[in-house]
């Protein structure tokens, strides 16, 4: 229950909302219109605010560029990798972790520690794992009898590299959601499952993922979310570069190198109302996928 | 089906607390048993081993005549109703009802048919299609009930159904759940704390404290014939008095008195609805009226001894206010006699 | 028996997995302590033969490590503070006062959130090149004195406690700026610092964003500081491994201390958020 509202209280809330929204004004709110706007400017000059008028021109040579639509492409490849890989695997740590006691915060503490490290720090080391003649990933291969693989600079492997690494990095996270999800779950329902005779798969596919749907859900969407944006992972893998011969530019290097190292604001924009868009038709799809599929207790 | 357990013992594993201790028993085809305790006696452990959720440490575990010991809950066919339902929240009731004919693999016409009929069986049927969620306490239950019986189930066990239920519902459910019992003759299990659930229902009630069977009789031997002090004690409210025999044996024409003695009776116990009041200090006992409680028609007086010892006494007239000194006695046939291990003495009525 | 088989199937596999999480961060670590001979040896040498600390002393003489240390404290701790006074005045105002626009006002917040930052960065740098601040701390810490999601966080904590102590406060002369302080506050300690270790992890490892505003070394935070590094230790990756290793240990100490926190954390803003 909260007082009524009145021109007081108005006035009373006033100030303590003014921080927050000085900042979120300046910082969150007017950039996206400002940036809706930049995409539809045509030759805009940063320095001096001229515009020769507003028009498609940014977005018609966005579509028309090549390197656009493979930078959509390999985050399509990238997200659509990672995602899925991820949850499954992560999936399967949580359901083995929960099946413990002893030793499990340390497993957990041990899977999480990617997520605490700065993604920059640790693609400098992946570098060095994956360096083709020294590196400790090829080495072990090799005890495997499988050649040497150019990871980083072999056009073909620079994504899977950049994958591998990623899906590692994600584990913690995902594993952390989805063991809160499963504790959740109460012991009852495995054991009325097994008295109406269902076996270890049967429970898992009955009882587990129905019940995880929820958080299975969440998972989701912030991965695919979050993979979207992907940039440190590939400008530090790489050492600033979108992998060998542009192999894996992604939708967010694409922005930053029209924007940081072209100053073509306009076509940087566009391409960032782009990702705003894709990420928000597939927020929408799951949005509608959950209403379908996903149980809420 | 029969079930037996012979010399059974369950120890959980990491600490050595012993949960039940060298239980055997039967329990016969198409009844339904009880198992009665405080919490913590072993009840739970007691029904999960029987479903085969849980192993014995010791000891072998019979349905009929097979040795189901090391056979787990599928193999066992038992079905089981929780304390909190666990109705699967994501299936609708149908789907939860036709649940274990899923697992057993039976097809889809016949496992609706069987719901349906079971649907009736529960009176559920005009809630088939809506979730767990939207059902009232005693509406889940029912479709618990269902779905335990859907693959016609060896044994029926209940885990304290009753519990979550309020105390109107739950006179209701525990007829309905004899009268399901009655109509299918599946042998069930039924665990409770309450006496009242337990006296009500059931053909046989198992009486349990700290992993031992106290007693495994008919509800009404329970209560008229305790096997020992603790069953007295845990049935029947207000609570059974007890009196040293000592106290008590000035009371006692000669004879009685050493037949009692050389049956080492230490303990003399006399249930609230037994006693009678005589004229002025020549019963068994006496004392100050301390309290008179009326509620409704229940009379409650509470008896303050010589001694300090409190006696509760119902179903007498009063004709006397709090403060009179009052004397009451009872007829043989209303005591109960244990030796000094609280173990049921019996005497045969002389004369 | 087969639980017992069952569990050791259990370890092994959970043990591949750790030992694939920890393996990286080892590697940094042997890496950085080993001569460049040993760090280029194959087969490799797992253990560090000769403990050389070296690499640390080269680097720091090469990049100002010393100074981007600095730099990432100071933008840490300020962006931190920030945010946390930003958070807390703002989402007692939501989860206490009812005043006029306030349903308005909280869902264009939440507007905010399905906004992909990245699209923010071309105006904010435009922005802070007008006001003249690329290249300053102020680029650095302003635009993050304030987040969404922290008022979510402390929102929600704030809504769970009794509007009975709000009335009792009252009737104890006690005014809303002091209940929210010395009330409030206080029986939210663990949501506040959940929130702060969060913003601390994503501060610290903040990179795209520092990349763009700072062109000077003096002004570099830690991770841009360690990604131009690679230009000047080139394939000397002894030296890099060091470099990386001072970038990364402080987190994870950090993580070490309020893990608790962190753990708590994730697990609360992601079932309920």
């Amino acid at each position: 229950m909260q007082n009524r509202k009145t021109w007081k209280t108005t006035f009373q809330a006033f100030w303590y909302i003014l921080p927050l929204f000085i900042i979120i004004g300046v910082f969150n709110i007017y950039p996206i219109i400002k940036s809706f706007a930049m995409a539809f400017y045509n030759d805009y000059n940063i320095f001096t605010g001229e515009t020769s008028g507003y028009g498609l021109t940014s977005f018609e040579t966005l579509f028309s560029d090549q390197e656009f639509a493979e930078s959509l492409m390999n985050t399509f490849v990238y997200v659509l990798f990672v995602t899925p890989l991820s949850i499954v695997i992560s999936l399967a740590i949580s359901i083995l972790l929960n099946n413990v006691n002893f030793l499990k915060p340390l497993f957990q503490s041990i899977y999480f520690l990617p997520f605490v490290t700065s993604t920059v720090a640790i693609s400098i080391v992946w570098r060095w794992l994956y360096h083709s003649n020294y590196g400790l990933i090829n080495y072990l291969l090799g005890i495997f009898g499988i050649d040497s693989i150019n990871w980083l600079t072999n056009p073909d492997w620079a994504m899977p590299a950049a994958i591998i690494m990623a899906i590692w990095k994600s584990l913690g996270f995902n594993i952390l959601l989805f063991l809160v999800g499963l504790n959740n779950i109460s012991k009852t329902y495995y054991d009325a499952a097994r008295i109406d005779g269902a076996n270890a798969w049967q429970r898992f596919t009955n009882v587990t993922v129905p019940l995880l749907g929820p958080t299975i859900f969440l998972v989701s969407i912030l991965s695919i979310i979050n993979n979207f944006k992907v940039f440190d992972e590939i400008y530090a893998l790489f050492n600033g570069q979108p992998g060998p011969s542009n192999s894996t530019i992604t939708v967010v290097y694409y922005l930053y190198k029209k924007f940081y190292t072209e100053f073509d604001y306009g076509v940087a924009s566009a391409s960032g109302i782009v990702l705003f868009l894709i990420i928000f038709v597939i927020t929408l799809i799951q949005l509608w996928m959950n209403k379908r599929f996903v149980h809420y207790r | 089906m029969k079930v037996r357990f012979e010399n059974v013992s369950m120890k959980y594993d990491g600490n050595d607390r012993t949960i039940l201790d060298d239980m055997s028993f039967d329990i016969q085809d198409h009844s339904l048993v009880s198992i009665l305790g405080p919490s913590g006696c072993g009840k739970s452990t007691t029904l999960m081993l029987i479903s085969g959720l849980l192993m014995p440490t010791d000891g072998k575990i019979f349905f009929g005549d097979t040795d189901v010991t090391k056979k787990d809950a599928n193999a066992r066919k038992v079905g089981m109703v929780f304390q909190n339902y666990a109705l699967y929240p994501h299936l609708s009731v149908i789907d939860n009802i036709m649940f274990p004919l899923k697992m057993a693999g039976v097809n889809k016409k016949k496992r609706k048919e069987r719901a349906l009929e079971l649907a009736e069986l529960v009176q559920i049927s005009e809630h088939l299609n809506k979730k767990p969620g939207q059902l009232s306490g005693g509406q889940q239950q029912r479709v618990a009930i269902a779905r335990a019986l859907s693959k016609e189930p060896s044994i029926l066990l209940m885990d304290e159904p009753l519990s979550n239920l309020d105390a109107k519902l739950r006179k209701g459910m525990r007829e309905e759940i004899r009268r399901i019992q009655k109509e299918t003759g599946v042998t069930t299990v039924f665990v409770t704390h309450d006496q009242e659930e337990a006296l009500s229902i059931s053909d046989k009630v198992m009486v349990l404290n700290e992993g031992l069977i106290q007693q495994h009789s008919g509800p009404q031997a329970l209560y008229d014939r305790p096997d020992n002090i603790f069953v007295a004690q845990f049935l029947g409210s207000p609570e059974i008095s007890t009196f040293d025999f000592d106290d008590l044996k000035a009371g006692f024409d000669s004879s009685l008195r050493d037949r009692l003695q050389s049956k080492d009776v230490k303990l003399i116990g006399i249930r609230p609805e037994s006693f009678t009041q005589v004229d002025g200090e020549s019963g068994l006992i006496t004392g100050v009226v301390d309290r008179i409680e009326i509620v409704g028609k229940e009379r409650t007086v509470r008896l303050k001894l010589d001694n300090e010892q409190i006696v509760d006494i119902t179903d007498v007239d009063i004709n006397f206010t709090e403060g009179d000194k009052v004397s009451f006695t009872t007829n043989f046939d209303a005591m109960h006699f244990f030796d000094g291990y609280g173990n049921r003495v019996v005497i045969k009525d002389a004369e | 028996m087969a639980s017992v088989s069952k569990k050791i199937i259990i370890y092994v596999l959970l043990g591949i997995g750790a030992l694939t999480m920890i393996i990286p961060f080892y590697w940094m670590i042997a890496t950085s302590l080993k001569t460049a001979g040993e760090a280029t040896a194959m087969p490799p040498i797992w253990w560090p033969v000769s403990m050389v600390f070296s690499n640390y002393v080269e680097a720091f003489q090469v990049a100002p490590f010393v100074r981007y240390l600095v730099n990432s404290v100071i933008v840490t701790a300020l962006s931190t503070l920030g945010e946390v006074l930003t958070a807390i005045l703002a989402a007692f105002a939501f989860a206490r006062l009812n005043f006029y626009g306030k349903d308005v006002l909280f869902a264009l917040l939440l507007a905010t959130m399905m906004v992909p930052g990245e699209l923010l960065i071309i105006p904010n740098f435009v922005t802070l090149a007008n006001l003249d601040w690329i290249n300053t701390y102020m680029a650095l810490i302003v635009p993050w004195l304030a987040s969404v999601l922290s008022v979510f966080i402390v929102k929600q904590r704030f809504e769970s406690i009794s509007d009975n102590l709000y009335y009792a406060a009252k009737i104890d002369g006690c005014s809303d700026f002091r209940f929210l302080w010395q009330v409030l506050v206080p029986l939210s300690r663990s949501s506040i610092i959940t929130m702060v270790v969060l913003k601390v992890i994503g501060s610290w490892n903040a990179f795209l964003w520092p990349l763009l505003v700072t062109n000077d070394t003096e002004m570099r935070t830690l991770p841009v500081g360690l990604q131009a590094f690679t230009t000047e230790a080139g394939t000397r990756f002894e030296l890099l491994m060091a470099a990386s290793t001072f970038v990364i240990v402080p987190m994870i100490v950090f993580y070490m201390i309020f893990q608790k926190y962190i753990i708590k954390g994730i697990a609360n803003t992601g079932t309920k958020g």
